[in-house]
């Protein structure tokens, strides 16, 4: 993805975040994230992503 | 005490409705170009308090125009780069493009006050044609088919002045856009930052600083810039809930910058100068020409603070502006070219909000959304760079201007590569003589046409077409620009090969550069009647052909 086109995606991503709510958004997350793990190849890099998501959140 | 009084004129070309940076560059820029101007200033003098402060590339270049650019130099702090933090640790830092070889830094710092007082220095150097009126204000507009006539109430009286032409330079609360009944559309957001100016010594270098959640005050983001005179230029936000009336004053701002300034290790002796606070937006009028009245600077649109380029704009503003309305003034040009002014400068500012808007959205998340994306980002960028661009503060660069009535498609199909017809004309260090010479201090007075070659050598029907005996913006100069051998008055060497490159030349290309550095067309093989043909509809005067 070139600059403008993650600048893009961030933004409808966070707009789309607060249009579902907070209550909402760990569904909405997970449902994204399932989606988009399906387009990952490579099932070490997926569970080193969630190992990584899972360190930073307790940051 | 007796006080004398310069007499006011009855009719003027051109009156600057505001002597603030904007409406003094553009008394100077027009002055150049032999147009005279009345400007009204309701302050007594400079402004006061912290303002506009980042001057990027393409604003020295125009004050340049004017030879305001050494003073704003030699003054200011130039800065190439900046750090960004969450929390306790650095998570970015950038650099913006910029090589030794390029003319002016890609930012300096300085104070608003500063740079109001060189473009004055300059337009009062330009042999009387700007008439500054200090503790003016305008107090009405009456547009008429051919001009407008301007109330003015000043120290000695009202007086009605007659104009070919207004220009509002009246910034944010515009006089001039109230008269014509005109408002600004668009947006602003919630998050208010207070901006504090204070005085401290420091070792630091001179670099953008950003704090996004620090422990000296959680959950705000905090701005720091250096500027002149040993001041800091901070900026926090406040929480949604805070009253903006309370957030200013100096018992709820003194200790939150104590603490900040603790944090970070800056302990030298400080004191404040100023507080202020305020809101982004995104607002601009949908034209920038109503008949014989122009809109320049933030008396036409307002952009958020983030992104620096509200004063950058403005200056834009003023160099599109000069040249055209010098043209038109002159009666080269009809004055339908003032309508591209506007359709340029409204597509500019569309592109700045758009900037403005992306940064905006980081540095004060406007939903839970944005703010919730943005823990995530400040988290990962660190282990991630792909994410280092939605943390970068967006920096202002020259826009394009798509689809402008002045770009000509020439034979622009040929070209892969370079500067499009409404783009900036690129930079490059050549020699001229003995001596190294920027291809953009050659932009800024009239017309000029680069004839790219291996060796030196105008063909004759193109070196005809230079009109060195005609002053201002219609006039044309024709440059060689050679890969090798001796410079002379019309050849310039590009050594380093910068400017065949960055313009995509070969043998016998043509650029036809505008009189404020942007390209109006590009050709492989240009003829004198190519260039005439292009240059008649704006400057109205045969180039004769030898």
């Amino acid at each position: 993805m070139t600059e403008p086109q993650l600048d893009q995606t961030y933004t409808a991503l966070a707009e789309a975040t607060a249009r579902v709510g907070e209550a909402k958004a760990p569904l909405f997350l997970a449902t994204l994230s399932l989606a988009l793990m399906t387009r990952q190849t490579d099932a070490a890099e997926a569970l080193a992503l969630i190992a990584q998501a899972e360190r930073l959140a307790n940051t | 005490m007796n006080k004398s009084f310069t007499p006011w004129p009855a009719t003027v070309p051109v009156l600057i409705a505001g002597g603030g940076p904007v409406g003094m560059t553009l008394a100077a820029l027009l002055a150049r170009h032999g147009i005279a101007s009345l400007v009204i200033e309701a302050d007594d003098g400079y402004c006061a308090g912290s303002r506009a402060i980042c001057m990027s590339r393409r604003s020295q270049e125009i004050l340049g125009w004017v030879g305001a650019d050494q003073a704003l130099v030699d003054k200011g702090l130039s800065w190439v780069g900046g750090r960004s933090y969450f929390r306790d640790r650095e998570v970015l830092h950038f650099q913006m493009p910029s090589e030794p070889t390029q003319r002016y830094a890609p930012m300096v710092n300085i104070q608003q006050f500063y740079a109001e007082e060189f473009a004055h220095k300059a337009a009062m150097a330009q042999g009387g044609l700007a008439d500054v009126r200090w503790s003016s204000k305008v107090i009405a507009v009456r547009p008429q088919a051919d001009g407008a006539q301007v109330d003015i109430e000043a120290a000695d009286g009202t007086h009605t002045v007659q104009a070919d032409w207004v220009v509002a330079c009246d910034g944010g609360r515009s006089t001039v856009r109230e008269q014509l009944g005109l408002q600004l559309e668009g947006t602003q957001y919630e998050g208010k930052y207070v901006i504090v100016d204070v005085v401290q010594k420091t070792q630091r270098a001179v670099e953008r600083l950003a704090w996004f959640d620090p422990p000296s005050n959680p959950g705000s983001t905090i701005l720091m810039h250096r500027q002149p005179d040993d001041v800091w230029r901070i900026d926090y936000q406040i929480r949604d809930d805070e009253d903006p009336i309370e957030a200013v004053k100096p018992e709820n701002v003194l200790p939150r910058v104590q603490s900040h300034l603790s944090m970070i290790g800056e302990n030298e002796p400080w004191e404040p100068l100023w507080i202020s606070i305020y809101n982004a937006k995104c607002l601009t009028l949908p034209s920038y020409r109503h008949g014989r009245v122009l809109f320049a600077g933030d008396a036409g649109h307002l952009v958020p603070i983030f992104g620096v380029r509200g004063l950058n704009s403005g200056l834009d503003d003023a160099g599109n502006l000069a040249w055209k309305l010098a043209l038109v003034q002159k009666g080269q040009a009809a004055d339908s070219l003032l309508d591209s002014y506007s359709s340029e400068r409204v597509q500019a500012t569309r592109e700045n909000i758009a900037y403005g808007a992306k940064s905006t959205e980081f540095m004060a998340p406007p939903n839970y959304g944005f703010k919730l994306l943005r823990e995530a980002a400040l988290r990962l960028c660190t282990e991630n760079p792909a994410l280092n661009s939605l943390v970068n503060p967006r920096q202002s660069t020259p826009v394009e201007y798509l689809n402008s009535p002045l770009n000509l498609s020439a034979q622009e199909a040929a070209f892969k590569a370079g500067a499009r017809a409404g783009m900036p004309a690129p930079e490059a260090l050549l020699r001229a003589g003995n001596a190294p010479s920027h291809l953009s201090s050659h932009f800024g007075a009239g017309f000029v046409a680069l004839y790219f070659a291996r060796q030196p050598g105008l063909p004759a029907a193109l070196q005809a077409l230079a009109t060195p005996e005609v002053a201002g913006p219609a006039a044309l100069k024709v440059l060689c620009i050679a890969s090798r051998g001796q410079a002379d008055a019309h050849t310039l060497i590009d050594e380093l090969g910068q400017a065949h490159e960055r313009y995509d030349a070969a043998e016998g290309t043509v650029y036809l550069v505008r009189p404020d550095g942007y390209v109006m067309g590009r050709w492989r093989e240009a003829t004198a009647a190519d260039l005439q043909a292009a240059l008649r509809p704006l400057t109205g005067q045969s180039c004769v052909a030898a």
